[in-house]
């Protein structure tokens, strides 16, 4: 099993989950974060007041899948949240030792 | 069937009562059996404790205490939930420091079986005790309803409300009844309040087989059929309650002889003709002035929001009494406009004015919203949404205090306050789009009110587009160009733009104490951002071409000048430019809100804004704004906001006359503005 994990660009988030809900893979987590890439932060003036602009808006996604079908998953993926632009964000992928369903304690990849 | 509930638990208290003997007398114990707190009162709810104090008259020995072990198992054993305590009469007198709970529980006691002269011991001692320490336990008691009413929110309008704890429940019936064991005050009827809650509670019990006292979702559902009507109903009885135990606890507060108190006693300076404050309460000099002048109310409610000072129980109750009441449009700006306006919009929908003044609110009066995320009935949501924003002023924190600054920007925040009032007040009906039917609510509000155009504009604009921002933040690409351009088409001016920022601010912070995550505060000031970003930057550049103007005087006039023309002025300011603009040179001096405006319309030249901006100067005025504008035919459109730190207009009024004199004749290029030579250097600060 592989654990995925996409921060992308809030707007993004509809197509994404459409594209994901269309190869069959309907349950994740979605977070609201924020945080920066290389760009670091910038600075913004507005009416002679400095704010410091380090955490940007973005969407973290993140599901587990049987590893047959992680790259499949990640191609969806990249493609549905791809806009060619800086701040498109990255996609992470981990091995998942193992998976327990609480409710009856189905193991491994038949507790996805 | 009247007071069918109170005699249910009475009816319960008594069985109890009966099992209670029967077990004593199968024992013989050396103890007295006293019912205290809830059974006490003989009020026992379906699956409620039951309060026992076992009187002793010292150390129990080892078959005595194994006497009371069994005296117990065997009432477990019945089904009672028994919550029990041994003391002596002597402890029973003492403060426990930090623990009340016995000494308030022993406010309702009952004797009940055991040697009665034990009992007799307690009921000398413990009056006295109490008269002793009348001041020590009256003070924990409303400290202890105080922080119980903070921890809740100070309010009743919980979607799923805690029948006993929350502000409006049983607990505060309790206060009311033990303040009036402590000291003598007034108190309305409650017999029909308590009994609504008695039997809200009991179904509430018997529905979850124990003693819940979380009203939920789902126990909402069971308890009736129409569960939105039903819990409005709820939530009237429990203003009422808290109404009543709010008064009770002001009436018995102690005068409190601290620097703190001295200091809020300094808030009586603030006392006018009208009205006198004490201990932070706006009262009435004279009480009978609302029957013959209702125009007192309103002056009462501007007090009220430019102070924020609560109102006296007396005066409420006179607010309360008055058969109508309407403030004018004007009015009604004045008092959005002030900084406190939420404590007075409070007091207007407490005393039930805000109903006669717009008995379209009766709509959303206690209404719930079932969701999962609003925390709020849709009127408590409202208020709180405003007062958010009232909060932000003066905000540090980083992520808030641009909008802060916003707020401190905008021209016009009576307008948003009023929309925010009734940006949810369609909610009260069935169909989907409630912002549309809000909006279409506060129009007839408006027409009814008789605002003018332009506030009705600004204001059905923000109902309507209320949720607007929301959606672009999570649905559009803000680093698109497409969707700055969209955001600036769609709102129209710069302002519009900054109070619908501040609507959404104010809306979802709302929605529930963490709605409003450093998340969303960045992307909702992102998308204001790129907002005002594309207004500036397009408008300066984008000239006003063949225009669809209707007369062809109108477009002779806008011809050319930039579109952050028409961004950045109202169309009453447009008209009045081109009036100004028929004989030029126009000149025109307003006093705008502490500060002064200059406008110039006149035959653009070399150095006209640099020589006007040295008249100016020339009288000692600070110049805080500038705006030049020019159109296709040459004439120059250049406004000024100016301070007077000298008040030397509001002190002559006839300078205003000598000021414009200059301006014309140096527009006219008759004089260098005397602040340009050496010989009228004189008057500059």
């Amino acid at each position: 099993m592989k654990k995925i994990e996409a921060i992308i660009q809030p707007h993004k988030l509809e197509e994404v989950k459409e594209a994901l809900k269309a190869i069959g893979i309907d349950g994740m987590t979605i977070t609201e974060v924020r945080g920066h890439g290389r760009q670091k932060g910038h600075k913004e003036i507005y009416r002679g007041m400095e704010y410091h602009v380090d955490m940007l808006p973005k969407v973290k996604l993140e599901m587990v899948v049987p590893d047959a079908r992680a790259e499949q998953v990640i191609q969806t993926l990249v493609q549905s949240a791809r806009t060619g632009k800086i701040g498109d964000g990255k996609v992470f992928v981990y091995d998942v030792a193992d998976a327990v369903r609480i409710r009856n304690d189905d193991r491994g990849e038949g507790a996805l | 069937m009247q007071n069918l509930s109170q005699s249910e638990t009475l009816t319960r208290s008594n069985s109890v009562d009966e099992i209670v003997l029967a077990a004593f007398d199968r024992f013989e114990l050396p103890v007295t059996a006293i019912a205290v707190g809830g059974y006490g009162r003989r009020e026992l709810f379906p699956y409620s404790d039951v309060d026992l104090l076992l009187l002793n008259s010292g150390p129990l020995d080892p078959a005595a205490r194994e006497g009371v072990s069994a005296f117990l198992r065997t009432l477990w054993d019945a089904g009672l939930r028994v919550s029990q305590s041994v003391h002596t009469a002597a402890e029973c007198c003492v403060i426990h420091e930090g623990n009340l709970e016995l000494t308030i529980s022993l406010l309702d006691q009952r004797y009940l079986r055991g040697d009665a002269s034990r009992y007799e011991q307690l009921t000398t001692a413990f009056p006295k005790f109490l008269n002793s320490q009348r001041g020590a336990i009256v003070a924990h008691l409303i400290q202890a309803a105080r922080t119980r009413h903070a921890k809740y929110g100070g309010t009743i309008y919980h979607l799923e409300p805690d029948v006993k704890e929350h502000p409006g429940g049983l607990r505060d019936l309790h206060v009311i009844h033990w303040l009036r064991k402590m000291k003598s005050f007034e108190t309305e009827p409650l017999d029909q309040v308590r009994e609504q809650l008695f039997a809200v509670r009991s179904e509430l019990h018997r529905f979850s087989r124990r003693d819940n006292n979380v009203l939920m979702f789902e126990a909402q559902e069971a308890l009736s059929t129409d569960p939105a009507n039903w819990m409005r109903q709820y939530y009237r009885n429990a203003r009422q309650i808290f109404g009543a135990a709010t008064r009770a606890i002001n009436a018995c507060e102690p005068v409190e002889n601290s620097l703190f108190s001295q200091f809020r006693e300094r808030r009586s300076r603030l006392s006018t003709a009208d009205f006198t404050v004490s201990r932070e309460r706006v009262l009435l000099r004279n009480p009978g002035q609302l029957t013959h002048d209702p125009s007192a109310a309103t002056r009462l409610l501007l007090y009220v929001g430019r102070h924020g000072l609560r109102v006296a129980q007396d005066t409420m109750q006179r607010l309360t009494l008055m058969p109508s009441f309407a403030m004018t449009w004007p009015e009604l700006r004045r008092l959005l406009a002030l900084p406190h306006c939420v404590a007075a919009l409070r007091v207007m929908a407490e005393s039930g004015l805000l109903v006669k003044f717009i008995p379209e609110w009766s709509r959303i009066d206690c209404l719930v919203v079932r969701d999962f995320y609003h925390r709020y009935t849709v009127d408590e949501h409202t208020l709180v949404a405003i007062q958010g924003l009232e909060q932000l002023s003066g905000d540090q924190q980083s992520l808030r205090k641009r909008f802060a600054a916003l707020y401190t920007e905008i021209d016009h925040r009576e307008l948003l306050h009023f929309a925010l009032l009734l940006h949810d007040i369609g909610k009260g009906d069935a169909s989907g789009d409630h912002a549309r039917q809000s909006s279409v609510i506060a129009q007839r509000v408006m027409e009814r009110l008789q605002a003018p155009q332009e506030d009705r504009d600004t204001v059905l604009f923000l109902i309507e587009q209320h949720l607007a921002l929301s959606s672009i933040m999570t649905s559009r690409d803000l680093n698109d160009g497409a969707t700055a351009r969209q955001i600036s088409q769609s709102m129209g001016t710069i302002e519009r733009l900054k109070l619908l920022t501040l609507m959404t601010y104010a809306d979802v912070s709302a929605v529930n104490p963490t709605a409003m995550t450093p998340w969303r505060l960045e992307q909702l000031w992102r998308v204001c951002r790129i907002g005002l970003d594309e207004f500036t930057r397009a408008l300066a550049a984008d000239r006003i071409g063949a225009p669809d103007q209707a007369d062809a005087q109108t477009s002779a006039f806008l011809e050319g000048f930039p579109t952050r023309y028409l961004r950045t002025h109202s169309p009453a300011d447009i008209q009045r430019h081109q009036e100004l603009a028929r004989r030029p040179p126009g000149i025109a001096l307003d006093r705008l809100n502490g500060t002064y405006q200059l406008t110039v319309i006149t035959p653009d030249r070399q150095f006209l804004l640099a020589s006007i901006s040295g008249a100016l100067a020339s009288f000692g005025f600070n110049i805080l704004k500038a705006e030049a504008f020019a159109n296709r035919n040459g004439l120059a459109l250049d406004t000024f906001v100016f301070a007077d730190p000298n008040r030397t207009l509001e002190l002559n009024p006839p300078e205003a006359d000598r000021v414009r004199d200059t301006v014309e004749r140096t527009i006219l290029g008759k004089v260098m503005p005397p602040g340009s030579s050496a010989s009228g250097a004189a008057r500059f600060p």
